[in-house]
């Protein structure tokens, strides 16, 4: 009984990733072997539109700006929306209560309504105070923090909630301040939700196309989602390079979910000592 | 033990932010450019590698440094806006359509005076309140694409003699047509003939607009929705085909024509067929000339410094007078020239198809460009899918579609 | 400690979230509802010409607009229920104590990688390649043909790949939920006797309300703004059946130059919603049970 239902599970899984496996196998297929037959495994595993799709990307140089962009907007986003979301849960009068409905009400807006808009406040703000916001790095890190800012806010809300009050207090009693009362004593519980915000957050960041299509025009600071532009032609889409990218772009994702899914089942053991 | 660890990574991401923001090699925006970099925003995705190689041999050539940015094609146009909008606007941009060119107009830069602007084939630049704005990139043009082995040109010659093509090619278990589901393949471009055909189809598409005409009591129109019939009845459903299924078919000979134009050349390259292509004009109404146009053009943004945009108006003189820039016109792009002082040699089949009709001044112009903005897209396909996908839609019924999707375009 | 103090920290703690959010998000969004008195086509150069709330009336009489909206809540209660029914499903299935589940999860979650047009795409070769074999091969036509082609069906192959691609995500978000149950409950549950069901019913649903809150919520709100997906699967076709509502307004603001007139969509469309999932928010987070 107990092996059917590892099987059940195992299956289960590979058959929910099937699409997967189309990407994964026209990878390595020709437009011509792609038209005879979509589902077929490749005819040669050659690793010619990978080593195209690599150097038509410049694969290493938007691999580590999407690395940087997205490690920093993260960190970013992780410590100002536990820090924000902790005191507005905690305060509980009108204006916590407003700011809170803002953040979790614009989470509602079509990205597509407002980013003219916010590209020409961008243009304006960068003549006025001379930060370069627009085609740089650091920009492109403030706008995705302020976008993935509501959502964090909106976890770490929840999660806070659930922590006992008695324990703030005693700490309150023994003279925290706090800051030091957030940072050793409430941000070491709310580990569990933070990996979830972490991984949601890197996901989303690392993937996005529009935000830095509109931000980033140099050719030296493309992230990966853009750096793939190549494969898509305008009547067409080169298949297999454009799976390959896809490939190459979603490995690091999936090594880096399978290190941290770990922390969340670890950081709950921990997180009992409640 | 964790807290420690916490501030160590805070102090590395704040030393990674200054690294990012002082290493995104951010070009000072005030101060004046003096035309020694311009930058390059194109649509056509295909020609991006092969302009990135020409702006490297251009900078050594000149020192005029050329960067050329990314685009998907799609959404070219909304990036393009929100560009200009915020004084983030390429030196060099591509036109596609009319009316989107003259809702820019004021950002575009008059490029009358020019001398290399007269090699421009006659008609082709596109031309606003006189000024010339648009050079065109080179013509295309599209038709009936055939299998030799299987149709010949004397074959179709108006409605009846298509009806009856389409019919013996189907009962000798070919298909004899294939459309395939993409807006501008579906119905775009097949709705430039009636339009076309018009005497004057600027004046036509004025009336239109005005409600003084309708397509349904255009005869060429009535006839247009009879063909459309006839490859309703005789081909596969074309919402079932996207454009790579339909060259797979054509490719290894399961059918005996698409309608599509020169670009399509590339894509065939890809499959393996062993027969003689060839390319003929639509018969609607008897039409025995080419559909040959200009699918985008090059233009200057007059909003730059005068220094940007005269190395940006160098920089185009340069691609079609040098002759490197030629070379990479016809070779590396694969354009079939539309200015008279380039020559073009070794075309593919269907580009020198293209050219000769180009040449011979057989060709009827692509009304599209005029269209309203998006209407084929946004208009058009929706009454083109609901016609393929419903027996019940006759010929006249769509004509009928048609004219409302146009007034909702305009309205 | 003085009050003082205490707005001290509060400042200290939420301003500079709060003005990075205001400059990214809310100054945008409220010059966009400034454009929407405007009929302007959305190039800097050309003319604004004040409208008033013309634009607001006009669209109440658009139908392209209402039938776009119908169309996205409809998807949207398809793909919530779908969506967090397999999200759950899956989280419970992965916290079991089998030796695949660690597998499983990392599988499940898979799909979210892939983010954008890319999937849209690979899922038409499955629809249009994938059933059409499987109906010739088992000879069940009438549920195996291509989806994308019909008016009714496109819309739940819109639904099916949404939630292809959410389950994985909110399932996420229901194991943090169901790993923060403490094991002494439920230890407790079974010494009494209590079946999988009942302990399932009586004591994990209810102290999971915290992530129904924000399950039912992350997919509305996604549901309402999904837009690469539609763009790639169907591009609002065939016949308008899937406009949804993002590619509705595109299309009125980037399509037909319209800016003023999208403006005003989004706007309207925005309060509608905004009134929906925060009822939403606020009778589910009632009922969530303090630890």
């Amino acid at each position: 009984m107990r092996y059917i239902k590892e099987i059940l599970l195992v299956v289960g899984s590979l058959l929910f990733l099937s699409p997967i496996y189309v990407m994964f196998v026209n990878s390595f297929k020709s437009r011509s072997e792609l038209y005879e037959n979509v589902l077929a495994l490749p005819e040669t595993l050659t690793f010619e539109y990978y080593s195209a799709a690599i150097t038509k990307m410049n694969f290493l140089t938007a691999f580590l700006n999407s690395l940087v962009i997205t490690i920093i907007s993260v960190i970013f986003i992780v410590i100002l929306a536990s820090m924000t979301a902790w005191m507005l849960a905690r305060t509980d009068n009108v204006i916590s209560k407003i700011i809170f409905m803002v953040f979790i009400s614009t989470m509602l807006i079509p990205f597509q309504t407002i980013m003219m808009p916010l590209i020409q406040f961008m243009d304006q703000l960068m003549t006025v105070t001379g930060i370069p916001f627009l085609n740089t790095r650091g920009g492109l890190i403030f706008m995705h923090i302020g976008f993935n800012a509501s959502l964090a806010v909106f976890l770490y809300h929840g999660f806070v909630k659930s922590i006992p009050m008695s324990l703030e207090e005693a700490a309150t009693i023994d003279g925290c301040s706090k800051f030091g009362l957030f940072w050793r004593i409430i941000f070491p519980i709310l580990k569990p939700i933070t990996v979830t915000v972490i991984i949601l957050n890197v996901i989303q960041i690392w993937n996005d196309y529009l935000l830095p299509s509109l931000v980033l025009t140099d050719k030296g600071l493309r992230t990966i989602p853009l750096a793939t532009f190549y494969f898509f032609g305008e009547f067409t889409i080169q298949w297999n390079q454009a799976m390959a990218g896809l490939v190459l772009t979603i490995i690091p994702v999936v090594i880096f979910y399978a290190a941290a899914q770990k922390h969340i089942i670890k950081g709950i053991g921990e997180g009992a000592v409640k | 033990m964790k807290l420690k660890s916490f501030w160590v990574a805070l102090l590395l991401g704040l030393v990674l932010v200054l690294s990012a923001c002082s290493g995104g090699d951010s070009d000072d925006e005030s101060a004046e450019s003096n035309g020694e970099k311009i930058t390059i925003f194109q649509t056509k995705v295909e020609i991006s590698e092969q302009m990135e190689e020409l702006a490297e041999i251009y900078e050594e050539e000149t020192g005029v440094e050329v960067e050329v940015w990314g685009t998907t094609g799609d959404d070219y146009f909304q990036q393009l806006q929100t560009r200009l909008n915020s004084n983030q606007g390429p030196s060099i941009l591509s036109l596609q359509d009319y009316k989107k060119a003259e809702n820019i107009k004021s950002y575009l830069h008059d490029l009358s005076g020019e001398e290399f602007i007269d090699n421009i084939a006659p008609n082709m630049a596109v031309e606003i309140d006189g000024e010339v704005v648009g050079i065109p990139y080179g013509v295309e043009g599209f038709g009936l694409v055939y299998n030799k082995d299987l149709v010949s040109e004397e074959d179709i010659q108006d409605y009846d003699s298509f009806v009856n093509t389409l019919e013996r090619l189907s009962n000798e278990g070919v298909d004899p047509l294939t459309l395939s589901s993409e807006a501008y393949f579906l119905i775009g471009h097949m709705s430039n003939y009636p339009f076309s055909l018009q005497e004057d189809h600027f004046e036509y598409i004025d009336q239109l607009s005005e409600g003084e005409v309708t397509m349904t009591e255009t005869p060429e129109f009535q006839e247009f929705g009879k063909f459309l019939e006839a490859i309703r009845e005789y081909s596969p459903n074309p919402m079932d085909y996207t454009y790579d299924e339909q060259m797979g078919d054509f490719a290894t000979g399961k059918t005996a024509m698409v309608h599509q134009g020169n670009w399509a050349m590339g894509m065939l390259a890809d499959y393996d067929y062993d027969f003689e292509v060839g390319m003929m004009p639509f018969p609607l109404a008897g039409n025995d000339k080419l559909a040959v146009g200009v699918g985008a053009n090059w233009a200057v943004n007059g909003t730059k410094d005068e220094a940007e945009i005269e190395a940006a108006v160098d920089f185009l003189e340069w691609l079609h007078t040098s002759e490197t820039g030629q070379r990479f016109v016809v070779e590396e792009f694969g354009f079939v020239p539309a200015m008279t002082n380039i020559e073009a040699n070794d075309l593919d089949v269907l580009s020198d198809i293209v050219l000769e009709y180009s040449n011979s001044g057989e060709t009827i112009p692509w009304a599209q460009n005029y269209y309203p903005a998006s209407v084929v897209t946004n208009d058009f396909m929706p009454a083109a899918q609901d016609f393929f996908l419903d027996e019940n839609i006759s010929g006249e019924d769509f004509i009928q579609l048609f004219d409302e999707a146009w007034q909702n375009a305009v309205k | 400690m003085s009050r003082l103090h205490n707005r001290l920290w509060y400042l200290v703690f939420t301003v500079p979230l709060i003005m990075i959010f205001t400059i990214v998000v809310l100054i945008p969004f409220l010059i966009g509802i400034f454009y929407s008195f405007f009929e302007w086509d959305g190039i800097a150069a050309n003319p604004m010409i004040y409208v008033g709330f013309d634009h607001y009336i006009e669209l109440l009489s658009d139908g392209r607009f209402l039938n776009s909206a119908w169309l996205t809540v409809k998807f949207t209660f398809f793909s919530v229920i779908l969506v967090n029914i397999l999200g759950l499903g899956f989280a419970l299935l992965v916290t079991t104590a089998l030796k695949s589940s660690n597998f499983a999860r990392t599988m499940f979650f898979m799909p979210n990688l892939i983010g954008g047009l890319i999937l849209g795409y690979i899922w038409q070769f499955i629809f249009s390649d994938v059933l059409k074999m499987l109906g010739e091969a088992t000879g069940y036509d009438q549920i195996f043909f291509n989806w994308l082609l019909d008016k009714d069906f496109a819309m739940y192959a819109l639904v099916i790949v949404f939630a292809w691609q959410m389950a994985g995500y909110m399932m996420i978000i229901y194991i943090a939920g169901i790993q923060s149950i403490p094991n002494d409950v439920i230890e407790a549950a079974k010494i009494d006797g209590a079946s999988y069901w009942q302990r399932l019913k009586n004591i994990m649903f209810p102290l999971l309300m915290p992530s129904f809150t924000i399950s039912m919520f992350l997919t509305l709100s996604f549901g309402f703004k999904i837009y690469d997906t539609n763009l790639s699967l169907t591009n609002g076709g065939p016949v308008n059946q899937t406009e949804l509502f993002a590619m509705h307004i595109y299309n009125e603001i980037f399509g037909y130059g319209n800016y003023g007139y999208g403006q005003a969509k989004a706007i309207i469309f925005f309060i509608v919603v905004a009134a929906i999932t925060l009822t939403q928010v606020y009778l589910t987070k009632k009922r969530e049970v303090e630890m």
